[in-house]
């Protein structure tokens, strides 16, 4: 059986993981703790991922990504490659994908936070940028295991848009569930088999280890 | 240096309108029936509030004047301010909390030794009791050597005896300290124990009044 | 509720239509889709007063349905192999051709185009090509064919995206995602199609599409009368139209 899908699946669903809190913490953040108008619009913008149908976001990100298209064209520009078609187009369209995912959680337990507590980090000096590092942050650990949980699992799994923008290459963006996909698409059902159920042991072991850091926190 | 508050905010029920003034050394105790606007009022002194007009002066700096555009954030005023229930961070054990603003380290040994908190340094807040708590924050409050300290019924979720043991300790370092303190209090005999002044504040307003006719209820 | 009504429409959309009491159900490989849908069937269906039901999906896909039993009359595949094997398997009829169609190079680049597909391939400007896969789609099997006979393939490797239709190929030559594609010749004729040029690919052999009436059929008659039809000069008429042979 040929590992490399696999391999990619994961190495997407990891780099997913590892980045996306850079993206969902100061959007949580900001929808946890801002007031001013204009938010709803924000939270709607940010959930949108989540509802629009793969194949939509999918397609506007080709358009975007692509050599023609803002972000692609300006990728261009300062690499030389072209961003539609390689793995860090892949890992940009997980990192919207799964933005909701990781922002909801993330969200629920910053609101969690007693405001006395923040109150207190400000009489005591702390800027609103170092309070959210050395208070909130900490203190939100459930929340960002839960993040993480959830955005690995869904990473796994996701298809409808790393189709659309990836192209299917093998090594670089055919990640495992494409690669079942194709698989039973040519009647090759013991490969199709063979790698899915490889996927299934592998996400729950990765969801045990999170779950018990989870668990050690307070 | 002397804190000159002259506030007004606009509050759902009536209007917060107060104006004292609080002297270095001194404690000046605010009581009053719950809802009259105390913990607006501590929250304006401390920055998380702003005033609708009206200017709080802090040894002739300005820390808030709306009619100027004038704000000084809590962060920037120096002080310190003890709720009713700890708020230390959860997260840090006392020794870290007590330590987080301050710049002495000796002063944070020298005020857990005398708040009876030393033994507890490396413990975690939600494994104390909630009197070694509040004597935790008290720590937190002074190690920073802050300008003016604030007291919102710090004592009011304590037993008895605790309360006895600080509100004495509280005494004791008023002339040490040598900065305004307002100490907001249910408690009337706490009261007059402590403050060399006593205000009462009744529906935001100041009450001169007010403890006198206290006194002529039947006692509790 | 008016976060998921879009996409129930969506959904609503993109799932296979049920059967309902129609008088022949057809599995349709989804690049025959425009012409079936606008030109053949209202025809068939004015003709004959039958009423026809269609599912569009790939050949793969419709296949697999109807190993399972889906109560299709006819399969009209994307090639010759499914309904071959359905032959093979005793679960259809002789299978029959019903189109031809043909991989042509196109590109939005007018520039590209006037060199010739080889040499366009050459040009450093052209970094990405968009192709069918070659395992599952029969027009990138045949565009496989056609640059393993002009000995580039292996060159042109590193240079591969695979689309996993011959739509989705087209998806990404005409938004430019990718600089060129080898697409079906009736792209050509559509208006994303019309706004870029084309070379028809002489290496790459036909697209064979053939189709089958299934045992299984519940209307073997009707469907014998749509094959029939499918043969007919005025169904001619329309392939050409639509770039089909």
């Amino acid at each position: 059986m040929d590992w490399t899908p696999l391999l990619l699946s994961a190495k997407l669903a990891f780099w997913t993981m590892a980045l996306i809190p850079v993206l969902a913490a100061p959007l949580a953040c900001v929808l946890a703790f801002g007031r001013f108008r204009g938010k709803s619009v924000l939270d709607a913008i940010v959930t949108l991922p989540m509802v629009l149908p793969p194949t939509v976001l999918g397609f506007g990100l080709l358009v975007v990504m692509g050599p023609r298209g803002l972000a692609g064209a300006a990728w261009e520009d300062l690499t030389g490659g072209r961003l539609v078609f390689s793995f860090a187009g892949i890992l940009i369209a997980s990192l919207i994908f799964n933005l909701p995912f990781a922002v909801q959680p993330l969200r629920a337990s910053f609101e969690k936070m007693d405001s006395r507590l923040l109150e207190s980090a400000a009489i005591l000096g702390l800027t609103p940028v170092a309070t959210f590092f050395r208070i909130i942050l900490p203190n939100c650990i459930g929340g960002l295991a839960a993040a993480s949980i959830l955005v690995f699992a869904h990473s796994l799994g996701e298809f409808g848009v790393i189709l659309m923008v990836g192209g299917s290459i093998p090594g670089k963006t055919q990640v495992a569930s494409i690669a079942i996909f194709e698989a039973v698409e040519a009647m090759r059902f013991n490969d199709a088999f063979l790698m899915s159920a490889t996927l299934v042991p592998v996400s729950f072991a990765v969801l045990m280890i999170i779950n018990k850091i989870n668990a050690r926190r307070p | 240096m002397m804190l000159c508050a002259d506030m007004t905010k606009r509050l759902k029920h009536f209007d917060l309108e107060l104006r004292f003034s609080c002297a270095p050394g001194q404690i000046t105790a605010v009581v009053g029936p719950s809802g009259a606007g105390k913990t607006t009022m501590i929250r304006l002194l401390a920055g998380l509030e702003r005033p609708d007009s009206g200017a709080i002066t802090f040894g002739g700096q300005t820390w808030a004047d709306p009619d100027s555009g004038v704000f000084v954030p809590a962060r920037k005023r120096g002080l310190s301010l003890v709720f009713q229930e700890y708020t230390l961070f959860p997260h840090l054990n006392i020794r870290k909390n007590v330590a987080f603003a301050a710049t002495d380290m000796d002063r944070v040994d020298a005020l857990m030794d005398m708040f009876g908190i030393r033994h507890l340094a490396a413990s975690k807040p939600a494994a104390i009791s909630g009197g070694e708590r509040q004597r935790a924050a008290f720590c937190q409050a002074l190690a920073r050597e802050p300008v003016l300290l604030l007291l919102d019924e710090p004592f009011s979720a304590l037993d008895v005896a605790t309360r006895r043991n600080l509100r004495a300790r509280l005494k004791e370092l008023k002339g040490e300290l040598d900065i305004p303190i307002l100490h907001v209090t249910h408690d009337l005999e706490e009261a007059v124990f402590l403050g060399d002044t006593v205000m009462a504040v009744e529906n935001g307003q100041v009450a001169p009044d007010w403890l006198h006719r206290q006194c002529l209820l039947p006692q509790q | 509720m008016k976060r998921i009504a879009p996409f129930l429409l969506v959904l609503a959309l993109v799932l296979p239509s049920s059967a309902l009491a129609a008088d022949l159900l057809i599995a349709q490989a989804a690049n025959f889709t425009s012409i079936m849908q606008d030109e053949i069937i209202p025809a068939f269906e004015k003709a004959t007063g039958l009423t026809v039901q269609a599912t569009y999906a790939s050949t793969g896909k419709l296949y697999g349905q109807i190993v399972n039993d889906a109560p299709f009359d006819m399969l009209l595949a994307a090639d010759e192999s499914r309904p071959d094997k359905l032959y093979a398997d005793g679960l259809a009829q002789k299978p029959f051709v019903y189109a031809q169609g043909q991989v042509v190079f196109w590109s939005l680049d007018t520039k590209l185009c006037a060199q010739g597909w080889k040499a366009a391939l050459q040009d450093p400007a052209v970094k990405k090509i968009a192709i069918a896969n070659t395992e599952t789609a029969p027009y990138g099997t045949s565009a496989m064919k056609a640059l393993q006979a002009a000995g580039i393939w292996d060159a042109v490797q590193p240079r591969l995206v695979f689309g996993q239709s011959i739509s989705q190929v087209f998806q990404f030559a005409s938004s430019g995602a990718a600089d060129v594609g080898f697409i079906a010749y009736s792209s050509i004729f559509t208006e994303e199609g019309k706004k870029g040029c084309f070379v028809v690919v002489d290496e790459a052999p036909p697209v064979v599409q053939a189709g089958c009436i299934l045992k299984k059929a519940p209307n073997p008659e009707a469907a014998a009368r749509f094959a029939e039809f499918l043969a007919s000069p005025e169904v001619q008429a329309m392939k050409l139209k639509y770039g089909y042979k």
